[in-house]
């Protein structure tokens, strides 16, 4: 397994190592017993006749009780582990899901399990991540959470179509996220980078629905964060290509979209983006010309300028729209 | 073994040709349909299989594009479960064999029998030739709502799918029914419940477990499919894990339908080439039959992670390991059968020791992801992928090709050829395991199912490659036994009985004439032949 961060994946681990010394043994038990019979019981001649044994109750009896009882103990270190895996008094799982989004019973409850330092909501969509800080500085992320470490965290999931699935392994347990319902996960992590993926099938770009948790010291935190807020009013500087591109192959872009000759090789969007300056129109929509403002409206909210559109909006900073504008552009 | 002399039925005569296949109701050639049609489908999704292992030999390929690529492990998974394992082992060796074991000339209702042939070809035609012209399904096999749903899945591919399963498991369960009955009333005189062969007491347990658990999928699926194309709101208005508390409920006895048959015969051979009896005989049943009992009350195993209340997963990860146990007492058994035998190492018993050497790691894998902690890291993992494969092709497809050289002679009269046989085992059990092994450290290493590429840098590169080397090493010795098989027109003349068997379908000649048994023979134990042999004094 990956080397564990929390508590919790800690305990997950330490599980499996348990068991897996079980597994050892019956398997050493059972390949040995068959190599062996292999070797010694090979028939020598043709009319050789072994003794006609028709079974032993006693021997039968061995091995159901035997395995019984190492099933016994497996089950009750598991329960046990699970038991350990939360706090007493709290929801019976660290993990939990509610299964309606405007269960208030079940919202207070999550709100008294655990004291956390920061919830994020969480929306899982195809084929992305998309973080909300609270706050009210509009601060969002894509794909990449940024936290800060040693703090207790909880992320407030649901999903905006299909099913996804919430999975860090060094993190801890995974969690189906699903439309219509909330799943949460409380975690404290370390200063460091963590990367896990979508781990239910959800489409085309299933592949590419990458999960990253960034955890900085506080005080790094908060400068980040302080550069978020102020990001997502205003671009500080023109354009970059290069920092437009790095955001593109970096980010969910490639789930759907194509650049020959790049890691872009999604199939979803209708057009190759390989020679996208030349295109005349954006969005194939008539009178939106192909020029760099009628680019950043779209970016910034393609629902509002092409209702129903495959393109999410992926609540882009001004300044990466600023980027990816120069980026795109730069496609001839 | 004394005879009892009933008269053989007038039937239309038999025809000859094409029409004599097309027409016929006899039990043994619609079992010979039923495995030429399943081995066909296991070509073609073997090479699914392994254009998805190119696609991810290494990081970022580009074999083929993603929506393909989807459309590839969704056939793949559900041409290889519905249209070859389950109807090669129940209407394959199920057909052909459980009236020759039980000693009767054919099954109860021989032209239900060609119905449920002829629909499971059709539907799977349907599904394959849908694929080929491009309407595809990419909602896996498992086609998790609301991904399958009209909103997100809008192609006919889905919905072809969809209606190719729900014939099948018409097909199928009208099988179920046909055994069932066979069974229960065809049986020869003396052929009490301890002395029914082992493979038709697996038979007999799958024929429940389909008749109980088909419906439900039959039931969900067409709920899926209103929901797609009559606007009813099944799955709309439900929570999600409807369709999945559905699914499974099939789903996993599904994974009993398609491992009991298989150890069915696997307790048939095993004790041929050891030349002893099954080792602890009732146990074996009693086994079978609790399994199939408990495969209804393990589901929710699947979903441990999507919402269920965790007391009710508690219930269901206690379910899940104790199924354990009775699986257990069976590979014991087998072992002790081995124990003290006189073991002729001819390719089916070779097959055999693959299923032995290789299950248990599924089973052991399979005790591990019932612990509910540790299926929070693994579940939809390669782990996952690696376990079902040491269940269903270490298991399953070791138990085929087994069966396939036990009985290969008596349904074709000629024996394969041994050499070739030898070398098809091993190259498939080393290129199973090489393909294979390494996906439990992919899975444990973080890589989920599924995924149609990956980036560099995770550590799942090599394990990844030696996979791919491995499933060619795999396809190999498919090869070899193809060859095996065209070579067995010019093989050496089968015997009536070249494997000293036990069970009453070696009484006959290779192959048996359509009638099976020209006198019905009367059984005095649970090894009819072997104490007929016992009675004569050259063997």
């Amino acid at each position: 397994m990956v080397s564990p961060v929390t508590r919790d994946a800690a305990l997950i681990n330490d599980l499996y190592n348990v068991i897996l010394i079980f597994a050892i043994i019956v398997f050493i038990l059972v390949e040995g017993l068959l190599i062996y019979s292999v070797i010694r019981f090979r028939r020598r001649s043709a009319d050789e006749m072994p003794q006609q044994i028709h079974g032993s109750r006693t021997l039968e009896l061995v091995w159901t009780v035997v395995p019984a009882i190492v099933i016994a103990v497996i089950f009750a270190l598991s329960v046990d582990t699970m038991s350990r895996m939360t706090a007493r008094g709290t929801l019976s799982n660290p993990v939990a899901h509610v299964h309606a989004i405007n269960d208030v019973a079940a919202r207070q409850r999550v709100e008294r399990a655990q004291p956390v330092d920061l919830v994020i909501e969480v929306i899982g969509r195809q084929w992305v991540w998309q973080y909300k800080y609270p706050g009210g500085d509009g601060v969002m992320t894509n794909e990449e959470l940024v936290v800060p470490a040693n703090k207790n965290i909880r992320l407030d999931m649901t999903a905006a179509d299909v099913i996804h699935a919430w999975w860090m392994p060094q993190l801890g347990p995974m969690i189906y996220v699903n439309p219509g319902e909330m799943s949460y996960v409380w975690f404290n992590v370390p200063p460091g980078e963590y990367i896990g993926q979508c781990n239910v099938y959800c489409g085309v770009a299933h592949a590419r629905m990458i999960s990253k948790v960034r955890a900085l010291p506080q005080a790094e935190y908060d400068e980040w964060y302080a550069k978020q807020a102020a990001a997502s009013s205003a671009a500080t500087r023109p354009g970059d290509p290069e920092i437009g591109r790095d955001l593109f192959m970096n980010g969910s872009c490639i789930a759907c979209h194509y650049i020959e000759g790049t890691k872009a090789q999604g199939k979803v969007a209708p057009r190759d983006l390989t020679k996208f300056a030349t295109y005349p129109t954006i969005a194939q929509l008539d009178g939106f010309e192909n020029n760099a403002e009628n680019l950043a409206k779209w970016l910034r909210d393609p629902q509002a300028i092409k209702p129903g559109t495959a393109m999410p909006n992926l609540n882009l900073k001004a300044q990466e729209i600023e980027d990816l504008v120069a980026y795109l552009l730069s496609l001839k | 073994m004394a005879s009892i002399s009933i008269p053989i039925p007038l039937r239309e005569r038999a025809k000859s040709g094409v029409l004599g296949w097309l027409a016929t109701v006899d039990h043994k050639k619609i079992g010979i349909m039923y495995m030429v049609m399943s081995f066909a489908f296991f070509i073609a999704a073997g090479l699914m299989a392994l254009l998805i292992r190119l696609q991810l030999a290494a990081p970022n390929l580009q074999v083929v594009d993603p929506n393909t690529y989807n459309q590839l492990f969704t056939m793949h998974g559900s041409a290889m479960i519905f249209l070859f394992t389950i109807p090669m082992l129940v209407g394959g060796f199920g057909n052909y064999f459980v009236p020759l074991m039980i000693g009767a000339r054919d099954v109860a209702f021989p032209r239900l029998n060609a119905f449920s042939f002829w629909i499971t070809l059709g539907a799977g035609l349907v599904m394959l030739i849908g694929f080929v012209f491009g309407a595809r399904s990419d909602a896996a096999w498992t086609a998790y709502v609301p991904y399958s749903t009209k909103a997100y899945s809008p192609t006919v591919g889905m919905d072809i799918w969809l209606i190719g399963i729900i014939l099948l498991g018409i097909g199928s369960t009208l099988g179920a029914v046909n055994f069932l009955v066979t069974v229960y009333s065809m049986r020869a005189p003396g052929m009490t419940a301890w002395r029914i062969p082992m493979f038709v007491w697996a038979m007999a347990t799958t024929a429940v477990m389909v008749l109980l658990a088909t419906p439900v999928l039959t039931a969900a699926l067409i709920m899926l499919v209103a929901d797609r194309n009559f606007n009813t709101q099944f799955f709309v208005a439900n929570r999600v894990q409807l369709w999945q508390h559905m699914f499974w409920f099939y789903s996993h006895p599904a994974v009993y339908i398609m491992i009991l048959p298989a150890m069915g015969i696997i307790s048939e051979i095993i004790p041929v080439f050891s030349r002893k009896p099954l080792f602890g005989l009732r146990a074996v049943v009693i086994s079978t039959v609790i399994i199939g009992l408990l495969g209804f009350t393990t589901w929710v195993h699947h979903m441990f992670v999507s919402g269920v209340d965790p007391a009710i997963e508690r219930f269901f990860m206690f379910t899940t390991m104790v199924i354990a146990v009775p699986t257990g007492v069976k590979v014991f058994n087998w072992l002790a059968t081995l124990w003290g035998g006189s073991l002729n190492f001819k390719t089916p018993l070779l097959m055999c020791l693959g299923f032995l050497a290789t299950f248990v790691i599924g089973g052991i894998s399979g005790v591990m992801q019932g612990s509910i902690p540790i299926d929070q890291y693994v579940h939809n993992s390669y782990f996952v992928v690696a376990h079902f494969h040491y269940v269903l092709f270490g298991g399953s497809v070791f138990g085929i090709f087994a069966a396939l050289y036990y009985w290969g002679p008596k349904i074709t009269g000629r024996m394969f050829d041994e050499k070739l046989g030898k070398l098809h085992f091993w190259l498939m059990f080393i290129g199973f395991n090489i393909t294979f092994f390494p996906m439990h450290f992919l899975g444990l290493q973080g890589m989920p199912r599924r995924i149609a590429t990956y980036d560099p840098g995770r550590g799942w590169e090599l394990g990844n490659l030696i996979a791919t080397i491995g499933a060619f090493i795999l396809a190999f010795s498919v090869l070899i036994f193809i060859i095996n098989a065209i070579k067995l027109r010019h093989g050496e003349r089968a015997t009536d009985d070249p494997w000293e068997g036990n069970t009453l379908e070696w009484s006959t000649s290779s192959p048996p004439p359509e009638y099976n048994f020209l006198e019905i023979p009367t059984v005095t134990s649970d090894r009819p032949l072997f104490d007929e042999r016992m009675r004569t004094p050259h063997m």
